[in-house]
C-alpha cells in the first residue's frame, strides 16, 4: 500500500515539471589554496554555517525539488557534511543525490557527466557550491519556460544578474563582467570579462542583430546562478572544449548564426546573489551577510537547523550564541557574530567580525573585520585586521596580524611578531606542492604521505615566532607564473588598469569584408555556383544530408556568408535544380515531377537551416522571388509548396502569415491571388492536415 | 505499513509549514496575513492530535509542545503561532478535566489561594485514558477554526458603532482587520480616511487603493505629515502584530510616533485586534521582540560604494505602551487595555506561558 501511494506521488511529480538543480561543489581552482588543501571550499563557514548550506536553502526555498550535488576534490568530506544535514532527512522537499568522482577537472566534465547519465529531464537551474543568494527565480524560470515554449529550444540558458553599481564593496574587480544585451528580448548579446581592461572591443555584429534597442551594462554582478535547458548539457558533449561556463557562453554567442542558439539574462533588483570567488569576496559576502542583505537567510534564523547553533540578534548586528561569556570592560561594537561557548576576555575591542564555536579569546584584544572559525586560540594583547584564522589555530600574545592575512588550520604564530600584511601560513610546506603538481588535486593518502615530509622541515622562528609552528607561503618563492598568480589570488586580484592593453575580444570579424558591398555581392553568387556544385555531387554520390550541411557550412565560413543569406541562396538553388540538369525547355508539369524528389531528399538540409519563425518567413521570401521570375511555372508552385509543407520545411501557420502579408510588387500580389485566395479558406476553415491534403489534392 | 506513512506524511506537513515561516514576510516567501496563518496552524495542530501516536492527553501534549517550540523558534516575531499551540493545549486540558468529570468552574476560578496550594493538575495527573478524548478534541479544535474564519467580519461588524458621518480617521500601514473595518462602515456612512504612507514598505499605498476602491474619501501622507495632519482627525484607528500581555502594542513601524501624535491631541485610537493576536509576551523579551529585515528597502544594493561606509537598519516593528491606547476591538467586543490580563488568563493557561 506505502508502495503505491509513492508510485503515485512520483506520476504527479512527473506530470508538472520537477525543478531541478545541479549543484557543483568544487571550484576547480585553487584559488582558496592552501585553505582548501584542509577542507573543501564548499564546507568553509560562512557566518559560521558551510558555504554549501546557503546553496542548498537558496535552492530549496526558490522550489527546487531534487539536486544532484557533485563533488570531486574531498570529496567524503563534502559527503559526509550532507549526509549529516537536514538536506538528507526524508522529510525534506529537496530531495539531494550526491555524485562523487575523482574524475571531474571541470565544469564542462561535470555536465557532460549529466549529460551522460540522463539525469536532467527538463530546464534546471546550475549554480556553485559558493554561492549566496536569496534571489526568488520564478520569475527567470518562468520568462525562461515561455521563451522557450514560443520559439523551440532557441534559448539555451538564462543567465541571473544582480544590479549593483561599480564600486561596490561586493563586486570584486577580476569578475567585473560587461554585458552587452537586447533591451526588448533579454537576450545577452554580448559578454565579457573585463578585467580591469580600460578599452573594451564589441563585435559589430551584435548590433546588426534586427533589434533598436541595446543596452551596454557595467552595472551588474554576475551571481552565478543560470537557468539551463537539457541542451546545455548536450552542448557540452557536442564541444568537448567547453571547459568552463564562460567558454559555454561565449562559444554560443559567437556561433549563433550556425547552432541557432540564445542566451537570454534576468537582472534582479531586490534579490542578493554573489559567489565567493576568493576572499575578498568572502569578507564582502559575510559582511553582507551580518548586515542582514541576504534577509531571511541571516545567522540567527538556524536555517540548518543543526541543535545548538542558534544565536540571538541584538542592536547594532551583535550575535550572540548560546554560551557566549564576555570579559570585564569588552565592548562588541557592531556587525559581529559570535558562535556558541565562546570566550572572550577583558578590554577587547571587536566589531565587523564573525567568529565560530569554541573560540578562546585573551584580553585586550582587538579584533576588526577578522573571521575567526571553530576552536581558535587567541592568547591576550593580540590585534588581528581583516584577515581569516582557520580552525584551530592559534595566536600566541602580542602577536599583530595585519590586513589579509591567512593562518591555514593549525597554525601556531608567535608570540611577540607582527606579520606583514597579505602573508599566507600554512601547516603544509609550499614545496611539496610542486611535487604533486601534476596530479592536480592529490587524494587523502597523499596528503598523510606528505604530512610525514613536514615533519622534517623546520619551521622558520624569525617567520612565525619563537613558538611557532607553520610554513610562509610567499608569491615571489614560486617561479611559475601561473603559481605565482594562484598564491596573489588568494584575496583576489589587484589589476592593474593598463591603458594600452587591447582587450581579448574577437575582433569585428568579418565586417571589413561585407562592409564593400561588390565584394558581399560577388561572394554570394560564387557562394551559389559553390553549393549547386555541392548538391549536385551530392545527389550523384549519394551523400547523406548530414554531410551537405557541413559541406554548405563550412562553405559559408569560407565566403562569409550570413544566415538568411544561405537559407535564401540553398532555396534558390534547389528550385533552379531541374533547369540546371535538364535545360530551360522543361514544361511545368515535368518541372514539378523533377523537383519533388529532389525536395524529399533534401529535406534534411532545409530542416537544419529552418528552426525560427523568421527562417521560415526567409525560406518563404526567397521561394517568392523566385517564381516572380519564372513566371510560365506558376503552375507547380502550388504543388511543391505543398510539399514543403507535407516535409515539415514550413509550418501552416508561416505559410498563411506570407499570404496575409501585403505583397510589395503587382507581380506579387498577381502570384498569391493565383492561389492564396482558396488557400486561405481552407487554411481559415480547418487545421486538420487530412482535410487540408484533400483539398490539396481535389485542386491540383 | 499505513501508519508509518502517516506519520512521514505528517513531519512532512510540519516541516514544510516551518520553512514557509522561515521564509515568510521577507518578500521572497509567501506573504501572508496573520490570520491565515493562525487557521494554518490550527489546521496542522488538528492534523498533529489526529494523526500522531498518543494515548493519553499528556502524550498529545507534550507532541504539541514540542512541536510548537520549533514552531515558535522558527519565527519568533510571528506570534500568531505560539497563540494557536497554547488555545489548543488549553482546548486540551478541558476536554480532559471533562471527561475526568470535573467541573470546568473550578478549574478556571483561580485564586492566589488556590494558586498557592494546589498547584493546578500536574503533567501527572493527564495520564488517565480516555477513548473519546480525540474525537472530543478534534471536535473542539474545529469550534476554534470556526471562530478564527469569523473574526475579521465580528469586528468588521462593530464599524457602525466607532465610525460616524463625516469623521476624518487616520490609520497607519496596511491592515486587513482594519480595512474590512473601514469598508462595512462606509456601506452606510460618509466619512474620511486619512492613510499615513508607512515607509519604507509602503503598504499604506496599498491600502489606499483598497479604500478608494471601495468609494471611501482616502488621502495618502508621508510618515513625517502623522503629527501636523491630526488635528484634522476625529479618531485613529490602526491594526497591530501583537498585543502583548501589558496591553501595549508591536505593531508596524510609525505607530508609535502616531500613537503619541493622538495622545499629544486628545485624539482617540482604537486598535482593532482579533483575539489570536493576544499573545502572553512581554515587551522586554529582547531577543524575540525585533525583526530586522535586509536594509534594501531604506538604501538599495545598487547605491554602490556608499554602502561599505554605513551601517543601514530597516526594523519592522514599534512597540506602543498601553497608556496610549483608548481602546481595543476584538471579535468579542470592545475592551480597554487594563483589562487585556482578565483575557489572557481566559483564553491561555498559566502553565502554558512558556511553552
Amino acid at each position: 500500500q506505502c508502495a503505491t501511494k509513492r508510485k503515485q506521488k512520483k506520476t504527479c511529480a512527473w506530470e508538472q515539471p520537477l525543478l531541478q538543480a545541479v549543484l557543483i561543489a568544487d571550484s576547480f581552482n585553487r584559488r582558496f589554496f592552501p585553505i582548501s588543501k584542509d577542507q573543501p571550499r564548499a564546507l568553509l563557514p560562512l557566518g559560521n554555517v558551510a558555504m554549501i548550506d546557503y546553496t542548498l536553502e537558496f535552492l530549496t526555498s526558490t522550489g527546487v525539488q531534487e539536486t544532484f550535488v557533485f563533488c570531486c576534490w574531498m570529496s567524503n568530506k563534502i559527503k559526509e557534511h550532507l549526509l549529516k544535514s537536514k538536506w538528507c532527512r526524508p522529510t525534506s522537499p529537496n530531495t539531494v543525490h550526491i555524485i562523487t568522482s575523482d574524475l571531474y577537472r571541470s565544469l564542462g566534465d561535470v555536465l557532460r557527466d549529466v549529460d551522460a547519465k540522463a539525469l536532467v529531464r527538463s530546464d534546471f537551474v546550475l549554480v556553485y557550491g559558493d554561492v549566496v543568494s536569496n534571489i526568488d527565480i520564478s520569475q527567470a524560470l518562468q520568462e525562461h519556460r515561455h521563451r522557450r515554449k514560443i520559439e523551440k529550444n532557441i534559448s539555451v540558458m538564462t543567465m541571473i544578474f544582480k544590479e549593483s553599481s561599480p564600486g561596490h564593496k561586493s563586486r570584486c574587480e577580476e569578475d567585473d563582467i560587461i554585458v552587452a544585451m537586447d533591451s526588448k528580448s533579454q537576450r545577452v548579446l554580448h559578454y565579457q570579462k573585463t578585467q580591469g581592461l580600460k578599452r573594451l572591443h564589441f563585435p559589430m555584429n551584435i548590433f546588426h542583430s534586427g533589434s533598436d534597442e541595446f543596452e551596454i551594462r557595467y552595472d551588474l554582478l554576475d551571481c552565478h546562478i543560470s537557468i539551463c535547458s537539457p541542451q546545455v548539457a548536450e552542448l557540452f558533449t557536442d564541444n568537448f572544449d567547453y571547459q568552463t561556463r564562460n567558454d559555454f557562453v561565449r562559444g554560443i554567442l559567437v556561433n549563433e548564426e550556425i547552432l541557432g542558439n540564445q542566451i537570454h539574462m534576468h537582472v534582479t533588483k531586490d534579490g542578493y546573489g554573489a559567489r565567493v570567488s576568493n576572499l575578498l569576496m568572502y569578507d564582502a559576502v559575510s559582511s553582507d551577510l551580518v548586515r542582514r542583505w541576504v534577509y531571511p537567510l541571516t545567522p540567527e534564523a538556524n536555517f540548518t537547523d543543526q541543535k545548538g547553533q542558534s544565536c540571538t540578534h541584538s542592536r547594532h548586528n551583535v550575535y550572540r550564541g548560546s554560551g557566549v561569556s564576555l570579559g570585564h570592560g569588552s565592548q562588541m561594537e557592531e556587525n559581529l557574530l559570535i558562535g556558541c561557548d565562546t570566550s572572550i576576555g577583558a578590554n577587547c575591542h571587536i566589531s565587523n567580525s564573525v567568529i565560530g564555536y569554541n573560540c578562546t579569546i585573551g584580553d585586550n584584544v582587538i579584533l576588526d573585520r577578522a573571521y575567526i572559525w571553530n576552536n581558535v586560540h587567541i592568547a591576550s594583547n593580540v590585534v588581528i585586521s581583516q584577515s581569516v584564522v582557520c580552525d584551530k589555530a592559534e595566536v600566541k600574545e602580542g602577536v599583530k596580524l595585519n590586513k589579509q592575512c591567512v593562518l591555514a588550520y593549525n597554525v601556531v604564530i608567535g608570540p611577540n611578531i607582527s606579520l606583514p600584511e597579505g602573508t599566507v601560513v600554512s601547516m603544509h610546506h609550499p614545496e611539496e606542492e610542486e611535487e604533486d603538481d601534476d596530479e592536480f588535486l592529490s587524494d587523502d593518502g597523499e596528503v598523510g604521505q606528505s604530512q610525514d615530509k613536514t615533519k622534517q622541515k623546520a619551521f622558520n622562528p624569525a617567520e612565525v615566532g619563537a613558538e611557532g609552528r607553520g610554513y610562509i607561503w610567499k608569491a615571489s618563492s614560486l617561479d611559475d607564473t601561473e603559481e605565482e598568480e594562484l598564491s596573489q589570488c588568494l584575496w583576489g586580484l589587484v589589476l592593474n588598469p593598463d591603458p594600452d592593453s587591447d582587450s581579448e575580444a574577437s575582433e569585428p570579424d568579418g565586417s571589413s569584408f561585407s562592409s564593400d558591398p561588390c565584394a558581399a555581392v560577388f561572394s554570394c553568387a560564387v557562394f551559389q555556383i559553390e553549393v549547386l556544385g555541392t548538391l549536385q555531387r551530392g545527389l550523384e554520390e549519394n551523400i547523406g544530408c548530414d554531410n551537405l550541411v557541413l559541406e554548405i557550412n563550412s562553405l559559408k565560413y569560407a565566403y562569409n556568408i550570413n544566415m538568411k543569406e544561405v537559407l535564401q541562396i540553398l532555396t534558390r538553388v534547389v528550385l533552379d535544380f531541374p533547369f540546371q540538369q535538364q535545360g530551360p525547355q522543361l514544361t511545368t508539369p515535368q518541372y514539378a515531377a523533377l523537383l519533388l524528389p529532389l525536395l524529399k531528399k533534401w529535406a534534411g538540409v532545409f530542416k537544419n537551416y529552418v528552426k525560427r519563425a523568421q527562417d521560415h518567413m526567409d525560406c518563404l521570401s526567397a521561394f517568392e522571388e523566385y517564381f516572380l521570375e519564372q513566371e510560365s511555372h506558376w503552375g507547380a508552385m502550388f504543388k511543391i509548396l505543398m510539399t514543403m509543407y507535407q516535409l515539415e520545411i514550413v509550418e501552416e501557420e508561416i505559410i498563411l502569415r506570407w499570404f496575409s502579408q501585403g505583397a510589395t510588387t503587382d507581380k506579387g500580389r498577381q502570384l498569391r491571388n493565383n492561389q492564396g485566395v482558396r488557400m486561405r479558406r481552407q487554411g481559415g476553415g480547418e487545421g486538420n492536415t487530412e482535410g487540408k491534403g484533400s483539398y490539396l489534392k481535389s485542386f491540383i | 505499513m499505513p501508519g508509518a506513512d502517516k506519520e512521514t506524511d505528517l513531519s512532512e506537513r510540519i516541516e514544510a509549514f516551518l520553512s514557509d515561516l522561515k521564509r515568510g514576510g521577507s518578500g521572497t516567501g509567501p506573504l501572508r496575513g496573520s490570520a491565515e496563518t493562525a487557521r494554518e496552524t490550527t489546521a496542522l495542530l488538528r492534523r498533529v492530535t489526529a494523526q500522531a501516536r498518543w494515548s493519553s492527553a499528556g502524550d498529545l501534549m507534550e507532541i504539541i509542545r514540542k512541536e510548537g517550540r520549533r514552531m515558535t523558534a522558527a519565527q519568533p516575531s510571528e506570534t500568531t503561532v505560539g497563540n494557536m499551540i497554547r488555545r489548543v493545549l488549553k482546548i486540551i486540558r478541558e476536554e480532559y478535566a471533562r471527561s475526568r468529570g470535573s467541573s470546568e468552574e473550578t478549574d478556571q476560578q483561580e485564586s492566589l489561594h488556590k494558586l498557592l496550594t494546589s498547584g493546578g493538575l500536574s503533567e501527572e495527573n493527564f495520564r488517565q485514558h480516555f477513548a473519546p478524548l480525540k474525537a472530543n478534541v478534534i471536535e473542539a479544535i474545529n469550534e476554534l477554526l470556526t471562530e478564527l474564519e469569523g473574526t475579521t467580519d465580528n469586528i468588521a461588524m462593530q464599524a457602525l458603532e466607532h465610525i460616524h458621518s463625516n469623521e476624518v480617521i487616520m490609520t497607519i500601514g496596511r491592515s486587513r482587520t482594519v480595512e474590512a473595518f473601514l469598508k462595512d462602515a462606509a456601506r452606510k456612512r460618509k466619512f474620511h480616511v486619512i492613510v499615513a504612507e508607512c515607509a519604507p514598505f509602503c503598504q499604506g499605498h496599498e491600502m489606499a487603493t483598497s479604500l478608494s476602491k471601495a468609494g471611501i474619501e482616502t488621502t495618502v501622507i508621508t510618515d513625517a505629515a502623522i503629527f501636523a495632519v491630526m488635528s484634522r482627525v476625529n479618531k485613529v484607528i490602526i491594526g497591530t502584530q501583537t498585543v502583548l500581555a501589558n496591553g501595549g502594542l508591536r505593531a508596524v513601524n510609525g505607530t508609535h510616533t502616531l500613537a503619541l501624535a493622538a495622545k499629544h491631541h486628545s485624539t482617540p485610537l482604537i486598535v482593532c485586534a482579533p483575539m489570536f493576536k493576544l499573545s502572553p509576551q512581554f515587551p522586554n523579551e529582547e531577543d524575540t521582540f525585533h525583526k530586522f529585515v535586509s536594509p534594501h528597502e531604506v538604501l538599495p544594493f545598487t547605491e554602490g560604494e556608499i554602502l561599505s561606509k554605513v551601517n543601514v537598519h530597516c526594523p519592522v516593528f514599534d512597540y506602543v505602551p498601553p497608556e496610549l491606547i483608548t481602546l481595543f476591538i476584538s471579535n468579542i467586543g470592545g475592551h480597554a487595555p487594563s483589562y487585556i490580563y482578565r483575557l489572557m488568563s481566559e483564553l491561555y493557561h498559566p502553565e502554558d506561558h512558556e511553552l
